[in-house]
């Protein structure tokens, strides 16, 4: 499969649910004043003799329009969920769980900011391709306990398990809600699948199989998904909310698990401009490979300069920002450092790493940090690293063993990419990078509508 | 039980169900028809089932409802039946 000559992808809405705000002009005004989205969540703090990390970019229902409604004895677990502004049909309510509720919001804000006709919308050449990180977790739990713990029928657990829970939920959600008649498939990749779905899209349009996607990622709020990364002791933990996300930072001692959703809307680029949409943004490029060092969990510095490369082959790179996974775990910020300046150089640009502000939300990272990207297309600024106090003036321990090929410089040479607070400058291309456990990479070029 | 008292437990029931539409539930008599007059999902059926289960402190058999109609006369009859089953059972046990 090869990309149809002249066929570019532009991105011509965009949404989301992010934590502590309302709407996207909420996030846009705390993200470039440097606020912090981190607060201290109450479920964990409720857990506290179990639970390492207190603390979590987390949603409220309250400021999604949502309200829960739970059994009538008294579970603690939704059994739905009503739209107080009316926008998701009780039906379409009745077969999703919290994230896919989220999407769907984020699906029908990105249309409407697209400004696509019904019949665009439901064509055939309209995709879908949407995704979460982790499993239906809390619908599961309420089914497996009804199941095993109470001894009832199958029946107990409701007849929504499947619809609710399965791998590609947030996806089939959204495609019965705008009823699309093209592609509907769900890309999973840990913390890749955010971009991993976007760039999926991108494909798609590109090679001329769609004209229009939805696309994005999703992480819903599940206590059970915060339990699994405490438990390996890579969460935050010691510090005031505000502070506990610190990319870069002497003192970082693991990331901070949030939640949310991110989700865009990408057209064929003359489609686009011929009916006069606004572009946000125009895709350059993407691309993903895998570390091939058959490790899990350990980042890869061969894999990410791979990375680079594959991006750099087919379209000119030469970004004023490179938006960064940076999770803030010890040792995964310092290696990622790295591999930009050993492929960028040491001037000319900035780095940005949005989980400072709102921490790492796993399957939708790459689809909020790509929406990120795009406001500091659209505002021509850099918001800060927060919390990046103290660049180690001391070599990294990776940089110091046998047979490492990158950068001997420590993270303090590089304090000046880094910025402590919001920089304005011409940003004209901006690349985005997100990795996952499993060793995946991706990496998105995107850039400001220059015609 | 009076069939009335279960009519009532059972719109109750129905308002909780957020895809049945609560103007429907105004009028409800015992030839209501669920899938017909209602326009439940024939999902939520199942779903009702299990919350009646709760309400009314009964288990039904899977052939209970394999075998029940569509109308709110057809959930009454089967409450009562399984109710004095469950009465039986207690008094065979007793």
């Amino acid at each position: 499969m090869t990309a149809v000559n002249g066929r570019k992808v532009a991105i011509v809405g965009m949404a989301g649910a992010f934590p502590d705000c309302e709407n996207l002009s909420v996030f846009n005004e705390k993200i470039f004043s440097g606020k912090s989205l981190i607060r201290e969540w109450p479920l964990a703090v409720e857990r506290n003799t179990q639970i390492r990390s207190m603390v979590s970019g987390y949603i409220d229902d309250n400021d999604m329009g949502l309200e829960p409604i739970y059994l009538i004895d008294g579970y603690e677990w939704p059994e739905t969920f009503v739209d107080t502004l009316n926008r998701i049909p009780a039906i379409n309510l009745a077969t999703a769980d919290l994230g896919s509720v989220w999407a769907m919001i984020g699906a029908l804000e990105s249309i409407e900011m697209a400004g696509w006709t019904t019949a665009e919308t439901q064509s055939e050449k309209t995709g879908v391709v949407v995704a979460s990180g982790g499993g239906g977790h809390v619908i599961l739990r309420h089914a497996w306990h009804a199941f095993y713990e109470r001894g009832k029928k199958s029946r107990a657990a409701g007849s929504h398990t499947v619809d609710r829970a399965m791998s590609y939920r947030e996806a089939a959600n959204i495609s019965c809600l705008i009823r699309n008649k093209g592609v509907c498939e769900s890309i999973i990749s840990a913390c890749a699948t955010g971009l991993g779905n976007i760039g999926y899209a991108y494909r798609l349009i590109k090679y001329g199989m769609q004209d229009r996607a939805i696309a994005g990622g999703v992480e819903g709020t599940a206590l059970e998904t915060f339990i699994g990364f405490d438990a390996m002791q890579v969460l935050s933990k010691g510090f005031a909310p505000a502070e506990s996300s610190r990319p870069f930072d002497m003192k970082r001692n693991g990331f901070v698990c949030s939640f949310g959703a991110g989700i865009v809307a990408l057209e064929e680029y003359e489609m686009a401009k011929a009916r006069g949409a606004n572009i946000l943004a125009v895709i350059d490029d993407y691309f993903n490979n895998s570390d091939g060092d058959g490790d899990m969990f350990y980042p890869s510095y061969n894999g990410q300069i791979r990375l680079w490369k594959g991006l750099s082959e087919n379209t000119h790179i030469k970004p004023d920002v490179v938006k960064v996974h940076g999770t803030a775990t010890p040792v995964g910020d310092i290696l990622e450092l790295i591999s930009v300046v050993d492929t960028l150089g040491e001037e000319g640009y900035h780095i940005s790493a949005p989980k400072s502000q709102f921490g790492h939300m796993l399957g939708a990272a790459g689809a909020v940090e790509l929406v990120t990207s795009i406001l500091m297309l659209q505002n021509q600024q850099v918001p800060p690293c927060i919390n990046s106090d103290t660049l180690n003036p001391e070599l990294e321990k990776f940089q110091l063993k046998e047979g490492w090929e990158g950068s001997m410089k420590p993270a303090a040479a590089y304090r000046h990419l880094i910025p402590q607070e919001t920089v304005n400058k011409e940003i004209n291309q901006i690349v985005c990078l997100n990795y996952g456990f499993g060793g995946t990479n991706s990496a998105m070029a995107i850039s400001r509508d220059n015609s | 039980m009076e069939r009335q008292e279960i009519i009532d437990g059972l719109i109750e029931v129905l308002r909780t169900v957020r895809t049945v539409d609560p103007a429907k539930l105004e009028h409800v008599t015992e030839d209501t028809d669920f899938l017909t007059d209602m326009n439940t999902p024939s999902t939520e059926l199942i779903n009702i089932a299990a919350k009646v289960e709760q309400k009314f402190d009964i288990e039904f058999e899977d052939e209970d409802i394999d075998e029940m109609g569509s109308k709110v006369r057809d959930v009454v009859d089967l409450i009562i039946k399984v109710k004095a089953r469950g009465e039986a059972e207690k008094g065979e046990s007793a």
